[in-house]
Order: C-alpha cells, then structure tokens, then sequence
C-alpha cells in the first residue's frame, strides 16, 4: 500500500518543487525589472468642478496643442526610463476647473483673434515638470512639480498678462503593494493636477493682471 | 484480533500525537502573531453626540513636501470599523469628500485649526455642500507604523535542484496615530484620541519561511476605532 502510494506523492512532490521553483524564479525576475525598469504612466482623466463662487463671466479657453499632447520623458540611467503623460487629462483638468470658476466657458482657436460673446481667453501652458524617486529622496514617496504658465487675452485678443503657478503632489509607496512604481507616480502626477487646479482657484483674482481684467469686464457689464 | 486492536490503538496514539503537535504549533503561532501590545488615551475638551441622518469624515492629514503621512490603508480601516458593528456612524468616504468639497480639503488648502473653520463655512456653497452632506463631525488622524527594530537574518537559494530558506528574523513595528475630532456645527475641537500600538514579528525559515506577523497597525485601528464611536455617542 505504501510501496503503491510513494511513487504518486513523490511525483506529486517533484511537481510542486519544479512550480515552485518556477514562482521563485519568476519573483526573482519580476523584482530585478521592478528595480531598474522605470516607469511609464498617464494621469487619470477624472477631476472634480472646484466648489467656488463664480467669476460671472463666460470665458475662453484655448488648449494649446503642446498642452494636450505633453509627455514628459526622463532617463534616470540605472533606475530605467520614466514616462509620464500629462496630456490626455489637460482638456478634462481644464475645463472642469473653468467650469467651476466661471459662468461658461467656451473652445477658443485662437486667443489672439477677437472673440465676441466671452470676456476674455485664458491660455494654460506647461513651462517644466520634474520629479523625484524615493531612491533619489531616500524616502517612500514620489514627488511631481508641474510648473504652468497661463495667459490671459482681452475680448480683442491682446495679451493682457502672464503668470506662473507651480503645483506639487507627493505619493506614498507603502500605499500601493507590491508593484508600487508605476501607481505611486501616476498618483504623485495626479496630486499635482489637483494641485494646480487648488493653486489656481485660490490665486486668481489676486493676479494683477486679472484683477484690472475683472474690474474692467465686471464694472463695465459687457458679458 | 490483539493484533489489529494494537495497530488500532497505535493509529490512535499517533493521531492524538499529531493533533497535539498541530494544537501547539497552532497555539505557538498564535501566541507569537498576537503578541502586540496597544494602550488609546482620550481627551474631552466638549459634549458629544450624533443625531441620525448626521454623518463623520475621516482625514488624513496630508502634509507639504518632506514629511511623512497617514497611511490610506489605516484610514479606511477606521473609516469601516467606524462605519460597521454596534453603534454604528454614518461615514462619508474620503476621496468622495475631498471630491464634492474640492478644492477646500487639499494638502494645500484644508484647515489645520478650527479657527479656519469659520472662514470656510461663510462661503455658502460650501456650507451648503456640509448640509446636504449631513456632516457633523471632522476627524483628522495624523501618525503612522513604523518599523522600529528588525534582527537576525535569512539565506534564500534558488538552484536546478530546488529551492529554499533558512535562518529567523524578527522586527518591530510601532504604529502611533492620533485623531483629532471637530464639530462641524459649533466650530469647535471637541476632543482628542489617540492610540499606541507595538508589536513584534517573526519569521523562522527551515526550507519554507513561516511568517508570524503581529498585526500592530491593525490593532491600533481596531482601537481608535472603537474608542472614537464611544467618544461620538457617549458625550
């Protein structure tokens, strides 16, 4: 009986090892690229519509095609090659955040051209991005900072001013498992969209050049 | 027949033998993965209580660059405990919160004392938004679980031949959270929790590795958890 039951089980044994030994392998591989493959993400296109009185105006917005297209692409030599796009989710980051703050918005060709209808046209422009790995910081997080840069054209076309705003968002590695790169970063990128979209509902109408904008269109009710 | 009854008897020994060797191993297991040891404190600084169809948010306090923050995972164990089992609150999910309230609850932008409380609820959409919310109480938790010792050590080989480990590790992990918990409707903090929790895990490895793990960030949650639903209904 026993004699009869060995060879099954040893067989049995010899097979779990060879899988095992397989998993073992393949963990072994998986972890060697997850140190040195780098990344490559695309931030989620969902944003929520800022909670904020509203500029009563209806506004342009013209997306450069340098803004929807963005991709940020870095070697960091041993750590591998890091993508990160930014692009698809510029249009839904925008307009969410226009449609919060104004009365409506509306897709401008091109800003420098005179538009009738809307008060004004606002052109948002990606200047920089940079980004830290934990191993850079010696710390659990990926760090994103996205330097825009917007423009702000009169219902004639004219630039009217510019100003920088500089969003940063940080995520935590212990938040995500095993394989953590990849979502740690798109979350990092993330947070910073959220961030500019912060940075710039609170930042606005304390611009100069938007604040003799506001008071010119609001005192003289031309929208 | 003796002979039979023998083998019977023998059968019977060796089975009682080896339920014996389960039962301590069981025990021994779970001696040394519930070895942790978790202490919550409270401070009272106003009455509480919560009326139904009121609701509570759990935060964690995310912090500027360079410092660390409460895990996600944490929050929502708090946020389910609290949610869940006897005397049960009403909890609106965070992400959901940080969304319908954006951009007022970012890193950037959420009140760190309650004195910023009234500023933001002068804005009338927001303050509508908190109603139709039904929320009644904020509770930010700040800390985390660290690792604070580790010892031992572990060889892991892999060859045609097989595959395998031997050695013992241990570490320590230390999870020190503390709540904070404001009233929406009175603009005040009403009071504190906090909770401690530390404890040590080990893994023994003859071929295989045997992970007992003390499970310190999940006591501390079932902890503060518990003692923040008694500080929200018994004030």
């Amino acid at each position: 009986m026993v004699q009869a039951l060995w060879p099954g089980r040893f067989t049995w044994v010899l097979h779990m090892a060879s899988r095992l030994k397989f998993t073992c392998m393949l963990i072994g591989v998986l972890g060697i690229l997850e140190g040195c493959a780098g990344a490559s993400v695309s931030v989620p296109t969902r944003f929520p519509v800022p909670l904020v009185q509203k500029v009563p105006l209806v506004v342009g917005m013209h997306l450069p095609d340098e803004l929807t297209n963005y991709t940020f692409v870095q070697d960091l030599g041993q750590e591998g090659e890091f993508s990160i796009d930014l692009g698809d989710a510029q249009r839904t980051m925008f307009e969410n955040l226009f449609t919060g703050m104004f009365n409506g918005i509306e897709l401008v060709d091109d800003p420098s051209l005179p538009h009738e209808g809307i008060a004004g046209v606002l052109v948002p422009h990606i200047s920089e991005l940079q980004f830290s790995t934990p191993d850079q910081t010696r710390s659990d997080y990926f760090e994103v900072w996205i330097r825009y840069q917007f423009q702000l054209y009169s219902r004639d076309g004219q630039l009217l001013g510019e100003w920088p705003l500089t969003a940063y968002g940080k995520a935590n590695t212990q938040n995500f498992g095993l394989s953590t790169t990849e979502p740690t970063l798109q979350a990092a990128a993330l947070a910073a969209c959220r961030d500019a979209m912060a940075f710039f509902t609170l930042q606005f109408r304390s611009i100069p050049a938007v604040q003799n904008w506001l008071a010119a269109e609001l005192l003289g009710g031309s929208t | 027949m003796n002979n039979h009854r023998f083998v019977k008897r023998i059968t019977a020994t060796a089975t009682l033998a080896r339920i014996g060797r389960w039962a301590a191993a069981v025990s021994a297991a779970a001696c040394l993965s519930g070895c942790v040891t978790s202490t919550v404190q409270e401070v009272r600084e106003a009455a509480t209580g919560i009326n139904a169809g009121e609701s509570i948010v759990v935060l964690g306090r995310q912090k500027r660059p360079n410092s660390g923050e409460t895990e996600i995972d944490f929050i929502e164990c708090v946020e389910n405990k609290m949610g869940g089992g006897s005397n049960q609150i009403k909890v609106i999910d965070e992400e959901d919160f940080r969304d319908a309230l954006f951009p007022w609850f970012e890193p950037r932008t959420a009140p760190v004392n309650t004195s910023d409380l009234p500023e933001l609820m002068a804005q009338p959409a927001l303050a509508e938004r908190l109603n139709e919310l039904g929320l009644r109480y904020m509770v930010w938790i700040d800390g985390s679980t660290n690792r604070t010792d580790s010892a031992g050590s572990m060889t892991c080989s892999l060859t045609t031949a097989g595959a395998g480990c031997f050695g013992f590790l241990s570490w320590e992990n230390d999870s020190s959270y503390e709540a904070s918990i404001w009233d929406v409707r009175s603009g005040n903090a009403v009071g504190k929790v906090s909770s401690d929790a530390i404890g040590t895990s080990y893994m023994p490895a003859i071929v295989i590795p045997v992970p007992l793990i003390a499970r310190v960030q999940k006591s501390a949650c079932n902890s503060l958890a518990n003692q923040l639903k008694s500080f929200i209904h018994n004030g």
